[in-house]
């Protein structure tokens, strides 16, 4: 027979549990509500990054201005998911990401504050990165991709694209999955804007698949492999690259070399179209901040091996000695509004060719 | 209120009514004590949770599947759709069909090979003179502890081309591609199931009393006929067994975006996770392959069903005689030492010397100089410790609420002939499958609705939701694992505390809590040490400025920080594992001693 007779005290546990859950959300919500009384005069300013200096970036800003900060400090991918799932009804104040190609995709959505310009003086990678209807606004530039070695393995690397598609570096080359590596799609994209379309692009992938090209997941492990000998040549996020080749942790063997052209890839910060205004203005005090020279500080010194190793936007302010010049460089820029809608296609092309 | 109904039979008020009104009025007044209003809205409260905090979120996100226009969800250029298919049909065809196809199969053999390491693991050590049997129950903790993707990175580090096993001289090629395909990936997923079985059949074999083995040895069986008698009075662990270990291959990511996804062998929690973090992300595309997954669970479900279909299993009653440990001779010894090593060396010794000597190695794993910068700077940086502590608060929170709403799962489910139960079964294992990227994203749909703002509760990225849904995403595997060890439980165990008097709650803790204790212990551990490492809800749902663990050690994987990111794991496997030995060492000193002994089989 079925134990009915133990129904009771079922029916009590369920009852004790129902009620810890009912206190535990009360806690919660008397919490939030005298936080919120706490702090109306100015409204908490909820910042969601993937940048190695925003814990630092947001100490400062919340010193320097006394606004509450909350900082969602993510991979830009779980970023992104919780803003578009969260769209109906958003929690986030302003988006800090690389890639320019993410913000337009928002930006077409119509999720972005437009015709916001902090009062600041461009450099060229500046005003190349700013978009035409101020939607989001640059904090500064990697390059996407450099091409890291090892020089005492490799005396004589590749000088242009077409070389790594040579059986001279058959199975040696190593990049980064654009489904996993938020900086790897604008590499692709750059690389067709360059080779003059998608199909071209998609060809010379094709080939460097059929050259024996190993796909990791992001910069780390890519790094890894080619630290571990699995291959000679990554081709990775400058800022990663150059971090990997000095300081605690690093491999000083390791080199870092550009190919012409090179693509352009913003960190930028973009405002939620929808926030409250009061959290809207705080967004733009921030932006000011991070461009300011205290905030530059900051950048350049929260994250010194990796996210650090940006090339300013700004006049007047220098690169770390540890990045090689731009002078003999050629970059690109890529249009992010016509790539960006093609972001989901692409990567999903590429996840079925070329990762596969 | 007890009072009141003593008042309410003495005379004097009750003159002013009908003598009748009396008792009705007592009636009243009884119905109304406070625990008898739990009792009664106990259960009905009970399902209202799990709808609201398991059903609604996997429905919010699945439904997506056939409605991408609900949360304003469509992908983008696909326009705006009440109602359509294509998504499903999407998901049978090209490369989500053949990582599909590739889950299905994986995850039954690793469900099979869960069951056929862990099952002789649990005999072992709780049926025989095994030496050290003592340590195998904390020891299954640490395979437990292990997120599933730092075994693999561990084996990928040894095996992978000019990994260590070349360094040191071992040239075989065919070792790399056996482990860098699918039998490495049923191999790992297969161990990582060993707990579970452990679990489910330690309680299993806690309810089997010596009664029946002697009963058949005293009729001429021999061993393997004894076994025979025994398997099927079992069957309800090792089909919760089989079933959980089917759920949780499926649903894994941790082996199916590294060692499979290094080893281009597809499997669907990776193509869900790319369609997912693709920008802009397709929830419809990753719900329709959600969709499959859950219906996949039907499969160990009904076979479940039919095996135990129309049987009980009811055995442990208060006459249940303690278990003797058989005598293992010095080769049986030698065999199950050997063999209980091997499990060890593959599930632990290998990641165990990936995770550690990464966090050891500066240089990206680029030679064998070892430094300890990797921890010194983990200990110079404030924010570096935070979350653990965070997590390790987190999981304590979760783990004691689930293990209360997890053992009223699972005796729901041993109530085996109500609709309700199988409902719940199905519900239960279900949530089980889809995996928690799809589920946290059903919370924030769910949970985020305007409407809920309009009402002033706010509760996404609040450190609640997040317990909430660490809550109800471990409820599940909690449930399956406690139903083996409540389902053998007979009702004459407290009918008999309370034919002594005692209260309702006095008879449960008397007559049942000590022969559950141990389950309920295990269970608690096994949801804290998955609570403490999760990262897929704790990404999408963490409340800003609180990050837990895992979020953390992520930031520092992907911020070219590998190797304090390893470090960091290391430091927090290590933290959890302390937090076994702690509330191991705590059950055995402060637990009656009546309690360690009823279902432990330690006598012999």
């Amino acid at each position: 027979m079925t134990p009915f007779t133990t129904r009771p005290k079922t029916r009590v546990l369920a009852s004790a549990l129902a009620l810890g859950v009912v206190a535990v959300a009360g806690c919660s919500s008397s919490g939030s509500s005298s936080a919120t009384t706490a702090s109306s005069a100015k409204v908490p300013l909820v910042v969601y990054s993937a940048q190695g200096y925003d814990h630092a970036m947001t100490a400062a800003f919340q010193k320097a201005t006394g606004i509450q900060v909350k900082l969602d400090d993510n991979s830009t991918g779980p970023l992104l998911t919780q803003i578009e799932a969260s769209k109906n009804n958003p929690n986030w104040g302003l988006l800090w990401v690389d890639g320019a190609t993410a913000f337009a995709g928002l930006d077409t959505q119509g999720l972005l504050l437009k015709g916001f310009e902090p009062k600041v003086s461009w450099n060229s990678l500046g005003t190349q990165s700013l978009p035409a209807d101020k939607s989001y606004t640059p904090t500064g530039v990697t390059l996407m991709a450099a091409l890291v070695y090892d020089k005492t393995k490799v005396t004589n690397p590749p000088t242009t694209w077409q070389q790594l598609l040579s059986s001279q570096w058959k199975g040696d080359v190593g990049m980064n999955d654009p489904s996993q590596s938020g900086p790897t799609f604008p590499f692709i994209a750059g690389m067709m804007n360059y080779l003059g379309g998608v199909s071209k692009g998609e060809s010379y992938y094709s080939q460097l698949k059929a050259n024996g090209l190993i796909i990791h997941p992001t910069n780390g492990p890519t790094l890894q492999a080619l630290t571990s000998g699995q291959i000679k040549l990554a081709l990775v996020q400058s800022s990663a690259g150059i971090g990997a080749t000095f300081g605690p942790g690093s491999d000083p063997k390791l080199a870092v070399k550009y190919l012409n052209p090179v693509t352009l890839l913003p960190s930028a910060i973009g405002i939620d179209a929808k926030a409250p205004a009061a959290e809207q203005k705080e967004a733009e005090q921030f932006i000011d901040f991070v461009l300011s020279p205290a905030g530059q500080k900051v950048m350049q010194t929260g994250d010194p091996y990796g996210d650090s190793l940006y090339y300013p936007v700004l006049n007047g302010v220098n690169p770390l000695p540890e990045l090689p010049s731009l002078a003999s460089v050629k970059t690109q820029t890529i249009n992010p509004y016509t790539w960006g809608p093609q972001e989901g296609t692409i990567n999903t092309w590429f996840d079925a060719n070329i990762v596969k | 209120m007890t009072i009141t109904t003593e008042d309410a039979s003495a005379p004097g008020p009750a003159a002013a009514g009908p003598g009748r009104r009396r008792p009705a009025l007592s009636t009243w007044t009884t119905r109304l004590a406070p625990g008898r209003i739990a009792a009664l809205a106990g259960k009905p409260i009970f399902w209202v949770l799990l709808i609201l905090f398991i059903l609604v979120p996997c429905a919010s996100s699945l439904v997506l599947t056939i409605s991408p226009h609900l949360f304003d969800q469509q992908a983008a250029g696909q326009g705006p759709q009440w109602f359509t298919l294509t998504y499903l049909r999407q998901a049978f065809t090209g490369t989500t069909a053949v990582a599909i196809t590739n889950s299905l199969w994986v995850s039954g053999a690793a469900a099979a090979l869960g069951l056929a390491v862990g099952f002789p693991i649990a005999w072992l050590a709780n049926r025989t003179t095994l030496p050290g049997h003592r340590f195998v129950a904390g020891s299954m903790w640490l395979v437990l502890l292990l997120p599933s993707w730092l075994p693999a990175l561990g084996w990928e580090r040894i095996v992978q081309a000019d990994g260590v096993m070349y360094r040191l001289g071992l040239d075989w090629p065919w070792v790399t591609h056996l482990i860098m395909g699918p039998f490495g990936v049923v191999m790992l997923l297969g161990l990582r199931s060993v707990p579970f079985t452990y679990l489910a059949v330690t309680a299993g074999l806690a309810g089997l009393g010596q009664e029946f083995e002697d009963a058949a040895r005293v009729h001429g069986a021999g061993r393997a006929a004894t076994l025979r008698l025994i398997w099927p009075m079992l069957a309800p662990a090792i089909w919760s067994a089989l079933a959980i270990n089917f759920a949780e291959s499926i649903s894994d990511f941790g082996v199916a975006a590294t060692l499979a996804y290094n080893s281009n062998f597809s499997l669907a929690t990776y193509q869900l996770y790319a369609a997912i973090n693709n920008f802009p992300p397709s929830f419809p595309a990753a719900s329709a392959m959600g969709v499959l997954l859950v219906a996949a669970v039907a499969i160990p479900l009904a076979l479940q069903a039919r095996a135990l279909r129309g049987r009980s299993y009811q055995m442990l009653s208060g006459r249940t005689r303690q278990a003797v440990r058989r005598r293992l001779g010095s080769r049986g010894k030698a065999a199950a030492l050997s063999g209980l090593a091997l499990f060890y060396l593959v599930a632990l010794g290998v990641p165990g010397f990936g995770a550690v000597s990464a966090s050891l190695l500066g240089d990206y794993g680029g030679s064998f100089s070892i430094t300890w910068a990797n921890y010194q700077a983990l200990f110079h940086q404030a924010d570096q410790l935070g979350p653990l502590e965070r997590s390790i608060g987190y999981g304590v929170v979760s783990a004691s609420v689930t293990v209360v709403g997890g053992f009223i799962a699972a005796w729901l489910l041993a109530q085996r002939r109500q609709k309700s139960s199988r409902a719940l079964d199905f519900m239960l294992l279900a949530a089980v499958a889809l995996p928690s990227v799809v589920f946290g994203a059903g919370y924030i749909f769910a949970f985020n609705l305007p409407l809920w703002s309009r009402l002033g509760i706010n509760l996404y990225q609040t450190a609640t939701l997040l317990v909430i849904a660490y809550t109800a995403s471990s409820l599940p595997t909690n449930a399956r694992v406690l139903v083996g060890a409540v389902s053998q439980l007979q009702p004459s165990l407290r009918d008999a505390a309370r034919t002594h008097g005692a209260g309702e709650m006095m008879a449960w803790a008397r007559g049942v809590l000590p022969i559950v204790s141990r389950p309920l212990t295990m269970a608690w551990l096994l949801t804290f040490c998955g609570v403490f490492l999760e990262l897929p809800l704790s990404q999408l749902l963490y409340a800003p400025s609180n990050p837990p663990a895992s979020v953390a050690i992520q930031d520092n994987l992907s911020n070219y920080h590998f190797g304090e990111g390893m470090a960091q794991s290391v430091l927090a496997v290590a933290i959890a594992f302390a937090a076994v030995g702690l509330v191991l060492g705590g059950y055995r000193l402060l637990a009656p001693a009546g309690w360690r002994r009823i279902g432990a089989a330690s006598r012999g």
